[in-house]
C-alpha cells in the first residue's frame, strides 16, 4: 500500500518537474521552428532568470510569484536583445551551424559570467508559505510545485493561443513552415523573429522562477536543462506547443521513476539512451507525424 | 615561356613551405635548449600542442565532412582512461611514459566507439540533430564511466603514480612530436583519394553518392580517425596530469576549445587549426594568469564575435583581403 | 493609350555566379493581361522573383507606377502593390482556409477592406467558403490554386503575378483556372502570368513576351504570337492552335 503512494508521488512530482522542461521546449520549439536555431543557451538563461528571481526576494523581499511579472518582462526584452544582438545575421543566412555555435558561445559566457559574480554556490528560493502541502488522494503536494504546474500550464495555454487567435500569431506559423512564401505576404520576417525570440526566453524567465521556487540551482546547471529541454522537444515534436510541454512532462516521468527504481545516475543514463533511440527512430516526436519538418 | 616560369614558382613555392617548415620545427624543438623548458612559455606552448592534436582531430570531422562533433570530450576522455586503466593494472608491462603501444591503444579504442556511435548517427542524423547525438552519447558514456566501480573509480577518478615525472622536456618534445605528426597525417589524408572523396561529400553529398562514394562509409571513417586522434591527445594530456577523472578530462571545456580554435583559425584549412590553437592557448594559459577567473567568459565572447564578424576566421580573412584569382 | 502599370528594363540576375537572366525588359499595361511564356528553365519564374523581391537583381530598373522597386524586401514589395503565387502555389498546409486568406490581408493597408475582399473571394470560390476551416494541406489541387489565387486578391493588389496556375491540374481544371483568370482581368485586375501552356496563354493574353535562354526574344499581342508559325513550332507543336 505504502509503495503505491511512494510511486504515486514520484509520479506527481515527475509531472510537475516535467512541466518546467515543457515549457523550456516550448520556447525551444518557437525558435527552432521560425529561425531554424537551436538555443542552446536556454538552461542558462532559465537559470539567469532564476538568479533574477532570487535576488528580487532576497534582496528586496518580493514574493517570487509577484516578481514573475518584472521577470517576464525582463525576459521578453532580453529575448528581443538576443536576437537584435546575436542571431539576426545567423537567422536571415539560415546558418544552422553558426547560430549553434552562438548559442554554445551564449551558453559558456552566461555559465561563467554567474560562477564568478554569485558563486557557484547553490541557490533556491524558499518561501515562509512554500512547504505548505496538501493531502489528496494520499499524494503529498507541496503548494509552490501545484502552483508552478499551475504556472506551466497556464503558460502553455497562453502560447497556444496567441499563436491560434492572434494575427502576428498565426504569421509566426506561417513563418515557421515556410519563410519565403510568408514575406509574398507582406510578413516581414525580423519582425517575426523577434516576437518569437521574446517569447521564447519569456518563457524561459517563466521557467526560471518556477525552477527557483522548487528546486534549487547553481550556474552549471544551464547546460543539463537545456539537455534535458532539448530531449523534451524531440520527445514531443517541433511545432506543436502542447505536444513539447507532453514531451517535457514524459520525460519527468522517466526521469523521476527511473531515479526511484535504478537511482540517480542510471537514471541519467536511460533519459539520454531514451534521447538517442527517439533521435534515430522517431526524430519527429512521439507525436509527430512524418510529414512535419524536421 | 610562361608557363614554365609558372612551374618552377610553383615548385618554388613548395620549397619555400619546407624550408619555413624545417624552422619551425627546430626552433620549437630546440626551445628546451635555448629557452626553460620548465618556464611558462613551455607550459603555453605544451599547451599549444595539445590544442594543436585536438582541433586538427575535430577539424578532420567538421572541416571536411561538414557535420559538427560535439562529442570531443568523450573521446578525449575514453584516451585518458584507456592509457589510466591499462598502466594501473599493468597491461602492457611497460613503466615508463608515452608509450607508444599505449597511446595507439589509447586511441583505438574511442576509434572503436565513434564508430559504434558514428554507424547509426551518421546515417540517420544530420546536421544538429547529429550534433546532439554525439552530445547525448557523451554524456552516457561519462555515466558509464562514473557508475564504473573499481575500474574507473566514479567521480574520483584514476591516479597515475607521479615518480616517473622528471622534468618537462619529454612532455614538451612529446606533444610537439605529435601535433607536427598529426597536422601531417591529416594533411596528406586530405591530399590522397580518401580526402578527395571526403570534400567531395562535404560540398555536394547527392553527387559524391552518384559517383559511387560510399557516404556513409567514408564519414564514419572521417569520425573514427578524428576520435583516434583526439584519443591520442587524452592519452598525452594524462600523462601530463596524472590524475584521470570526469572533471579533469570530460569537462565541457574539451568540447568546446577545438570548436573555438578551429572557428578562430579558420575551418576547413590545416592552418586554421594551428593559428587558433596559438590565439586561445594565450587565452587559457596568460589568461588564466592576468584575467583570472574571467577568462572562461571571453572565450564565449569570443566564439560570439568571430561568428558574427569573422565566420570564416583567421585563414578566411586573408582570403577577404587578396581575393585568390 | 492605357496607363503602363509595371516597367522591367534591361535586367540582369544571377543565382551566384551563375546568370540566369540577361538584359530583359518587359512592360506590363493596367487592365491587360501578359504572359510570359518560354521553355523550362528559360527565365521566367526568375523573372517574376526578381519583381516580388526575392531576388535581387545584378543590374537593370523594375518600375510600378513611376516607384522604383530595385532592393526593397518582398514584404515592402506587396505593400506597393504586387502579389507573386509561386510556382507550386507553396501554401501554409498546416493553415486552414481561412487563416491563409487571413495572412493575405497581412498589410495594414488592406485589413480595413479585409471583410470586403473576403466576400470577393468566396463568391470567386465557393467552395473556399463551405470548406474554411480546413486545413490547407488537405484541399485538392485545383482547390489549392484556388486558395492561393484568392489569397492574392486579398492583398488588394494592384498587379497580381501566377506562376504556372495551371501545374498539375486535369484539363478541365486548367479551363476553370484560365476562365477565372479571364474573368479577374474582366474584373479591372492586371495579371502578369507565366505559363508553360501556351496555348490557352497565349489566347487569353493581350501581350506576351517569350524567354529563351533568359533572354526575351520576342514579344507582342497574344493573338499575334499564337498565329506565329516559330512559336507554334516550338511551343505548341506542328498542328499548330489546338481548340
Amino acid at each position: 500500500m505504502g509503495d503505491i503512494g511512494l510511486i504515486s508521488q514520484v509520479v506527481v512530482n515527475g509531472i510537475l518537474f516535467g512541466s518546467m522542461y515543457g515549457i523550456a521546449a516550448i520556447g525551444l520549439s518557437l525558435i527552432f521552428g521560425t529561425m531554424r536555431i537551436v538555443f542552446i543557451a536556454q538552461g542558462s538563461v532559465i537559470v539567469l532568470t532564476s538568479y533574477f528571481c532570487f535576488w528580487l526576494f532576497s534582496l528586496l523581499g518580493i514574493d517570487p510569484y509577484l516578481s514573475l511579472i518584472p521577470v517576464l518582462l525582463v525576459s521578453l526584452l532580453l529575448g528581443a536583445a538576443f536576437y537584435y544582438g546575436l542571431f539576426r545575421e545567423a537567422a536571415a543566412l539560415k546558418d544552422r551551424i553558426g547560430s549553434l555555435l552562438i548559442a554554445v558561445g551564449l551558453m559558456f559566457f552566461l555559465e561563467n559570467f554567474m560562477t564568478v559574480v554569485w558563486t557557484p554556490n547553490p541557490r533556491a528560493v524558499v518561501t515562509s508559505y512554500g512547504f505548505t502541502t496538501f493531502q489528496i488522494l494520499g499524494v503529498q503536494l507541496t503548494l509552490t510545485r501545484l502552483i508552478g504546474l499551475l504556472i506551466a500550464v497556464l503558460a502553455a495555454v497562453a502560447v497556444s493561443m496567441f499563436l491560434k487567435k492572434t494575427l502576428i500569431g498565426t504569421a509566426v506559423r506561417a513563418t515557421s513552415e515556410d519563410v519565403e512564401a510568408s514575406t509574398l505576404m507582406g510578413i516581414n520576417p525580423d519582425w517575426v523573429n523577434i516576437v518569437t525570440f521574446a517569447i521564447g526566453i519569456g518563457l524561459a524567465g517563466i521557467a526560471g522562477v518556477t525552477l527557483a521556487t522548487t528546486y534549487s540551482f547553481d550556474p552549471v546547471y544551464g547546460f543539463e536543462f537545456a539537455l534535458k529541454a532539448l530531449i523534451a522537444l524531440t520527445l514531443g515534436g517541433i511545432g506543436r506547443v502542447y505536444a513539447a510541454l507532453w514531451g517535457g512532462i514524459i520525460l519527468g516521468l522517466i526521469e523521476l521513476l527511473g531515479t526511484f527504481f535504478v537511482g540517480a545516475g542510471w537514471a541519467q543514463g536511460i533519459v539520454f539512451m531514451i534521447f538517442l533511440l527517439a533521435m534515430t527512430f522517431r526524430p519527429y516526436g512521439i507525436f509527430g507525424g512524418a510529414g512535419d519538418k524536421v | 615561356m610562361k608557363d614554365k616560369i609558372y612551374t618552377y614558382l610553383k615548385t618554388d613555392k613548395r620549397n619555400i613551405s619546407i624550408i619555413i617548415i624545417a624552422l619551425v620545427v627546430i626552433v620549437f624543438g630546440a626551445l628546451p635548449f635555448y629557452s626553460d623548458a620548465d618556464s611558462f612559455f613551455a607550459y603555453y606552448l605544451f599547451l599549444v600542442f595539445i590544442y594543436i592534436i585536438l582541433a586538427q582531430g575535430w577539424n578532420l570531422v567538421a572541416g571536411y565532412t561538414g557535420q559538427i562533433s560535439l562529442g570531443t570530450h568523450a573521446f578525449f576522455a575514453l584516451g585518458a582512461y584507456t592509457t589510466a586503466i591499462i598502466w594501473l593494472h599493468d597491461v602492457t608491462k611497460t613503466w615508463y611514459y608515452f608509450d607508444p603501444l599505449v597511446m595507439i591503444i589509447s586511441g583505438i579504442v574511442p576509434a572503436i566507439f565513434a564508430i559504434i556511435i558514428g554507424i547509426p548517427l551518421l546515417s540517420r542524423l544530420r546536421g544538429d540533430y547529429f550534433s546532439f547525438g554525439t552530445l547525448a552519447a557523451a554524456e552516457v558514456l561519462r555515466i558509464l564511466i562514473l557508475r564504473g566501480g573499481k575500474f574507473t573509480e566514479g567521480a574520483m577518478g584514476l591516479r597515475l603514480p607521479a615518480e616517473g615525472f622528471t622534468n618537462m622536456e619529454i612532455y614538451y618534445w612529446t606533444a610537439l612530436f605529435l601535433a607536427i605528426l598529426v597536422t601531417a597525417v591529416v594533411y596528406f589524408l586530405i591530399r590522397s583519394r580518401i580526402g578527395l572523396a571526403l570534400r567531395a561529400l562535404s560540398e555536394d553529398e547527392l553527387s559524391a553518392a552518384s559517383h559511387g562514394i560510399n557516404i556513409l562509409q567514408y564519414k564514419v571513417l572521417a569520425f573514427a580517425i578524428g576520435s583516434f586522434i583526439m584519443g591520442l591527445c587524452g592519452s598525452l594530456f594524462a600523462y601530463y596530469l596524472f590524475i584521470v577523472s570526469p572533471p579533469a578530462v570530460m569537462n565541457l571545456n574539451w568540447m568546446f576549445l577545438p570548436i573555438l580554435i578551429c572557428v578562430l583559425g579558420g575551418n576547413g584549412t590545416i592552418l586554421g587549426p594551428i593559428i587558433g590553437a596559438f590565439v586561445v592557448g594565450a587565452l587559457f594559459s596568460y589568461g588564466d594568469v592576468f584575467v583570472g577567473q574571467i577568462h572562461p567568459m571571453l572565450s564565449g565572447i569570443i566564439i560570439i564575435l568571430v561568428m558574427k564578424f569573422m565566420p570564416t576566421g583567421i585563414m578566411g580573412l586573408k582570403d577577404r583581403i587578396s581575393p585568390h584569382r | 493609350m492605357a496607363n503602363q502599370l509595371l516597367e522591367v528594363k534591361g535586367l540582369d540576375v544571377s543565382y551566384g555566379d551563375v546568370q540566369a537572366l540577361w538584359d530583359v525588359s518587359i512592360q506590363v499595361e493596367e487592365g491587360t493581361i501578359v504572359a510570359l511564356v518560354g521553355a523550362n528553365g528559360a527565365g521566367k519564374t526568375t523573372l517574376l522573383k526578381a519583381i516580388s523581391g526575392l531576388i535581387h537583381a545584378k543590374k537593370g530598373e523594375i518600375v510600378l507606377s513611376g516607384e522604383s522597386l530595385n532592393n526593397l524586401k518582398p514584404q515592402e514589395i506587396v505593400d506597393r502593390g504586387i502579389t507573386h503565387v509561386p510556382e507550386g502555389r507553396r501554401l501554409f498546409a498546416s493553415l486552414t482556409i481561412m487563416e491563409n486568406l487571413r495572412l493575405g490581408a497581412y498589410i495594414p493597408r488592406t485589413r480595413p477592406l479585409f471583410t470586403e475582399s473576403l466576400e470577393r473571394v468566396f463568391t470567386l470560390f465557393p467552395v473556399l467558403k463551405n470548406r474554411s476551416n480546413q486545413k490547407a494541406g488537405t484541399l485538392s489541387g485545383g482547390e489549392q490554386q484556388m486558395l492561393a489565387i484568392g489569397r492574392a486578391l486579398m492583398a488588394h493588389p494592384k498587379l497580381i503575378m501566377l506562376d504556372e496556375p495551371s501545374l498539375g491540374l486535369s484539363p478541365i481544371l486548367v479551363k476553370t483556372i484560365f476562365q477565372l483568370i479571364s474573368i479577374l482581368n474582366e474584373q479591372k485586375a492586371t495579371i502578369l502570368l507565366v505559363e508553360q501552356n501556351v496555348n490557352q496563354a497565349l489566347k487569353i493574353a493581350h501581350q506576351a513576351y517569350v524567354l529563351k535562354n533568359g533572354k526575351t526574344v520576342m514579344c507582342g499581342k497574344g493573338c499575334d504570337l499564337l498565329a506565329d508559325e516559330e512559336v507554334c513550332k516550338a511551343y505548341i507543336g506542328e498542328r499548330g492552335s489546338k481548340r
